[in-house]
């Protein structure tokens, strides 16, 4: 309870000051949607010269592209500081002062920031699932909605748990950003079917980085019945135990090995 | 004795393997993105109507992938510059004070420093890059074999693009620098500009793949000289006159964008906040 509270004093002084720069602030959200317009664009007019995309059509891809945002925008929300901390506060030497309080570092590196802009993405995601679900005609059944919820909650579990992992190399290594991009980018793959890849690629995503298991083997599983829901939903959510108590380890481990660099 | 040193060689050795090593990571990151859409485009070409061999909007498969190759090198080697990011940390600095008050152009120091930039990264990078790469497309057939005056002649096209694209970009991140006079901080307004010119440059598609008035307005523009039109000229896909007429039309929107350049800048001159000092 003490740490809800303390979550959401520390999150509203970070709004606070990130409302100095107002103007920017309401940039920086449009420029997100933007973004995700213009990739969405992009997909639409290559979709437009092709009856369809390895079996899929233009309104199964587009939920598939819809459904990737949602873990991706979840993550996006509670965790972005870990860029910051893999990238340049670990150099910096300006993690000391987390060091120095009676909380858990970890859990101040989260209640550093709370960005605004994934509900950009969550909007659009939603928006775009909700567009392409009316246009497509599924045998909904409750296990097929459940292993969407599954896979999007806990699918945000295993981003940010890989993120916290990779981010608390950091303290070793003193910087692991450029890995975290090169991790974090795989995410792109799972924006399409994964049948578009060849087999290694589908094994890849699914058993090492598994961006497919909760995005696409899910969709799959609603839209043409591929694989037993509950099933999926066990598996999704052991690999998202499994991942978070491996970064919790991880983090754990390499706070012990934190050296300050000065400043 | 010689033990308490041992930090500094290390430092020494770090710093001097920093930029090789981010050029690895930007290697690794390239390769992954340029591989999925590699794998993308050959779903793509799979699924349509003709086949693998077939044509989309003027393009085959292995043109397309040759154009993914050949655009990505382009953005890595014409697109370095930081004019918006030093512009902000004038204005967050207060540096931007110092600037305004010295006989030189303030635009004219960045325009500078950009073309500077621009010929290191084509020596040091464009040259064995672009060498490599059209060596192995045009090793594995991604592209036609070359007749050599012709190639020549859109070889000298393609560098004289290359440095419109350098220019309009320049100028493009200038007005956006600028426009952090009013915003004070650049984070929203690079990702916007960013956006901007990849989708409406044709680096994230090629332009024959939007709609049709869409794709006329931009033909127009100064985005498709930016990226799209450059690695055409190198892929031989437009004939001289053709090339001859995107250079027209990037260098005419230098000036355009130098003048309107200006006028934003004389305006927002007056309303600087300078935030330290």
């Amino acid at each position: 309870m003490r740490y809800v509270h303390l979550y959401f004093t520390c999150i509203k002084r970070s709004m606070i000051s990130r409302l100095e720069y107002k103007k920017d602030t309401l940039v920086a959200l449009s420029s997100f949607f933007f973004s995700n317009l213009c990739s969405l664009a992009a997909l639409y007019f290559i979709l437009q010269s092709i009856p369809a995309l390895a079996g899929y059509s233009l309104y199964e891809v587009g939920f598939f592209y819809g459904f990737s945002m949602l873990p991706i925008a979840l993550d996006h929300l509670f965790s972005d500081e870990l860029w910051l901390v893999a990238y340049r506060r670990v150099k910096d030497g300006d993690m000391d002062m987390h060091f120095l309080r009676p909380v858990p570092v970890l859990f101040q590196v989260f209640a550093e920031t709370f960005q605004p802009e994934g509900f950009g993405e969550l909007i659009l995601g939603a928006a775009l699932i909700a567009v392409c679900a009316s246009n497509l005609t599924v045998a909904v059944t409750f296990g097929s909605v459940a292993v969407l919820f599954v896979g999007a909650l806990f699918g945000a579990v295993i981003i940010t748990s890989l993120k916290v992992a990779i981010a608390a190399l950091a303290f070793i290594f003193k910087r692991s950003g450029p890995l975290l991009q090169i991790i974090y980018n795989f995410s792109t793959y799972a924006k399409y079917p994964l049948a578009i890849y060849p087999a290694f690629i589908r094994a890849f995503l699914i058993f090492v980085l598994p961006f497919g298991l909760f995005i696409s083997l899910p969709v799959d599983t609603l839209l043409y019945g591929k694989h037993d829901p509950w099933l999926l939903c066990g598996a999704i959510i052991g690999c998202a135990a499994v991942f978070f108590a491996l970064a919790v380890w991880v983090w754990t481990a390499c706070e012990r090995r934190y050296e300050s660099t000065g400043s | 004795m010689l033990r308490k040193y041992k930090p500094f060689l290390r430092a020494g050795a770090i710093d001097t393997m920093t930029f090789r090593f981010n050029i690895m990571i930007w290697a690794v990151v390239t390769v992954c993105q340029v591989a999925c859409l590699v794998f993308l485009w050959l779903a793509v070409y799979r699924s349509s109507a003709g086949g693998i061999d077939a044509e989309i909007h003027g393009f085959s498969f292995r043109e397309m992938i040759a154009y993914v190759v050949l655009t990505t090198v382009f953005n890595f080697v014409t697109f370095n510059n930081d004019t918006m990011w030093y512009i902000n940390n004038d204005i967050r600095k207060g540096t931007i004070g110092n600037h305004l008050i010295k006989p030189i152009s303030y635009r004219g120091k960045f325009a500078a420093t950009s073309l500077g930039s621009l010929l290191t990264m084509a020596v040091m990078f464009g040259l064995p890059f672009y060498t490599a790469a059209l060596l192995a497309l045009r090793g594995l057939g991604f592209l036609p074999g070359l007749t050599f005056p012709a190639f020549f002649a859109h070889l000298g096209l393609f560098l004289l693009s290359g440095l419109c694209a350098s220019l309009l970009n320049d100028v493009i991140s200038y007005i956006f620098g600028v426009l952090c006079f009013y915003t004070t901080s650049a984070w929203g307004l690079n990702s916007l500009k960013e956006t901007l010119v990849s989708f409406l440059s044709g680096t994230l598609l090629p332009l024959a793949f939007f709609p049709a008035g869409l794709r006329d307005v931009l033909s127009w523009m100064p985005f498709a000289g930016m990226s799209q039109n450059p690695v055409l000229i190198l892929m031989m896909k437009y004939d001289l006159a053709a090339s001859l007429r995107c250079v027209a039309l990037s260098a005419a929107w230098i000036v355009v964008l130098e003048l309107l350049a200006k006028l934003l800048f004389s305006h927002a001159a007056r309303k600087v906040t300078v935030q330290g000092g």
